[in-house]
């Protein structure tokens, strides 16, 4: 199968709720799916071939206050990435996790959780991976949030308490 | 019984005793074998029961750095990922990079490009040896022999980049300088001493017999859970899944050079320690090629002034597996967001599902971990 022929699958299959897609380039397909609709997305994909989860994570868009959430999973049989991507509202960012699909996304999904703040349903393994145990998430924030205080860590003078 | 939070309290207890008969070994960070992280393992007896990757020893914040930086100046934090391979992370970071303006990089700067990688592969995979037969109990002097056969290639590339690691040397658009005069001469002179080095490296310790009873048939990852479970790079082709990003999808100039990928069925920590052995020998092959075939011209081009994408996801084969950089970008010459996905990070889940499908023995501990090249710092980025 070729990107080409997936995205016109993937449109005949769920319509309108996939809201944009495109192909930058050879063996990608980006996709902007409706958020509600991700676990089924996700098992076609998976029935579909698309097997291996090769990265996971959320960008921060504070002006729009929206989390976007992406995947990307490549397909052993097919060879092509599929990089798929939903919104959850901001100031509420829960996720419903795709660990059953992919159990390859659980450490992925954890980071998500920690440094982007976005809360995960289903996840079997909710537990701080990088940031240090005494994190004060309600003072400090979530690190790569883009209302994250950095100047408090980046001093010229090396002193982090200003 | 297994809350993250309880032990992290008891930083110092090495053994504690769990209900049930369980014991709980902390091994690192101040451990000789664990390197910048921690192994939490779970024992039944000499059993073991489960394993935990105690990573963020390390965490620099990189993929946020990265945000306040722009695109040249970025080059400089994401090699700090894995100071062993920095010209293959870096390649991830400048690859996204020429994605989203859309740059041809000239010919030479590839081929320019593809011999420091491959040296760099080369550096990494000797230390990736090193350390495993460091982390089985085998003759230390493996260790100090592929520290010591770093050496050489170390200084041919400080003599092309001006540095032994963390070059800055591939910039968006091509490389920072040309080849030096000589250093062909020097590269083929070198990786003829390469050769009888591995030849040495295997007689007296992949083909070893006592090496094979040690490590055969260890920690066994078949290819269907290597898939599901997201393994990288010679961890994963050793379970049978051909995938090398450098033939799959390739970039520098691999796709014009001719080579083949290391790959066998059987997934064991035994062969993952020989694919690492035979992908040395691809990487003099590849070099020996690349000197050859290397045609003259430009080694960079500016980069325009705006992007024409939005976003990118650049894919790059390291020494330790495949990591792929997501850039997304407002058009500014900082990136928005930047997602580093390293290979460690993938190849630490693997380790932590294989004591749930097969029986490992506290003692094969170090050695089944250190035979997926872990390294902590690319994991915590």
């Amino acid at each position: 199968m070729k990107p080409e022929e997936l995205e016109k699958i993937l449109k005949e299959k769920f319509g309108e709720n996939i809201f944009s897609t495109k192909i930058p380039e050879n063996k990608r397909l980006f996709i902007k799916i409706n958020g509600d609709i991700v676990e089924d997305f996700a098992t076609f994909l998976k029935e579909n071939g698309f097997d291996m989860p090769i990265t996971m994570g959320a960008t921060d868009f504070l002006k729009q206050k929206r989390i976007e959430i992406f995947y990307a999973i490549w397909s052993s049989t097919h060879d092509f990435v599929v990089f798929f991507k939903y919104d959850v509202p901001r100031d509420n960012p829960v996720i419903k996790s795709l660990v059953k699909i992919w159990s390859g996304v659980q450490k992925f999904e954890r980071e998500t959780w920690e440094l982007m703040g976005v809360d995960i349903e289903g996840h079997p393994n909710l537990k701080p991976l990088l940031l240090p145990e005494d994190w004060d998430y309600e003072k400090e924030g979530y690190p790569l949030r883009k209302d994250f205080n950095v100047n408090r860590y980046m001093s010229p003078w090396g002193d982090e308490k200003q | 019984m297994r809350d993250m939070m309880s032990y992290r309290y008891h930083p110092f207890n090495e053994i504690v005793e769990l209900e049930g008969g369980l014991f709980q070994l902390n091994m690192g960070p101040q451990h000789p074998i664990s390197g910048q992280g921690r192994f939490i393992v779970i024992t039944d007896g000499e059993i073991v029961y489960s394993i935990e990757m105690d990573i963020g020893y390390s965490h620099r914040g990189i993929e946020k750095i990265l945000e306040y930086r722009n695109l040249m100046q970025g080059i400089v934090p994401i090699e700090r990922m894995v100071m062993l391979d920095t010209s293959n992370i870096a390649m991830g970071y400048v690859l996204a990079v020429e994605k989203l303006y859309g740059v041809d990089v000239p010919p030479r700067a590839q081929y320019i490009r593809t011999i420091i990688m491959e040296l760099n592969r080369i550096i990494s995979h000797l230390y990736a040896l090193g350390l495993y037969s460091e982390s089985a109990g085998w003759n230390p002097a493996i260790f100090l022999w592929t520290t010591a056969d770093r050496e050489p290639i170390l200084d041919i590339l400080e003599m092309i980049t001006g540095a032994r690691w963390s070059y800055s040397f591939f910039i968006p658009g091509g490389v920072r300088a040309d080849l030096p005069r000589g250093v062909k001469e020097r590269i083929l002179t070198t990786l003829d001493y390469l050769e009888n080095r591995i030849r040495v490296y295997e007689d007296s310790w992949i083909y070893n017999e006592t090496f094979r009873m040690r490590t055969e048939g260890m920690g066994v990852l078949p290819r269907s859970k290597a898939i599901e479970w997201g393994a990288a790079g010679p961890n994963l082709r050793v379970s049978g899944v051909p995938y090398d990003t450098r033939k799959n999808e390739p970039y520098a100039a691999y796709d014009e050079l001719d080579f083949k990928i290391v790959t066998h069925t059987a997934g064991d920590s035994y062969y993952r320690g020989w694919a690492r052995v035979e992908e040395i020998k691809v990487s003099i092959d590849i070099i020996r090629q690349a000197i050859e075939n290397i045609p003259e011209g430009r080694i960079r081009v500016a980069l325009p002034p705006k992007p024409v994408q939005e976003e990118a996801l650049a894919r790059v084969e390291t020494g330790r597996g495949e990591l792929n950089v997501y850039m997304y970008t407002e058009g500014r010459d900082k990136p928005y967001r930047v997602k580093i996905s390293p290979p460690s990070f993938r190849n630490f889940y693997v380790i932590e599902q294989l004591p749930k499908i097969q029986t490992i023995r506290l003692a094969d501990v170090p050695p089944l971990i250190y035979s997926f090249d872990p390294w902590f710092l690319d994991a915590d980025r």
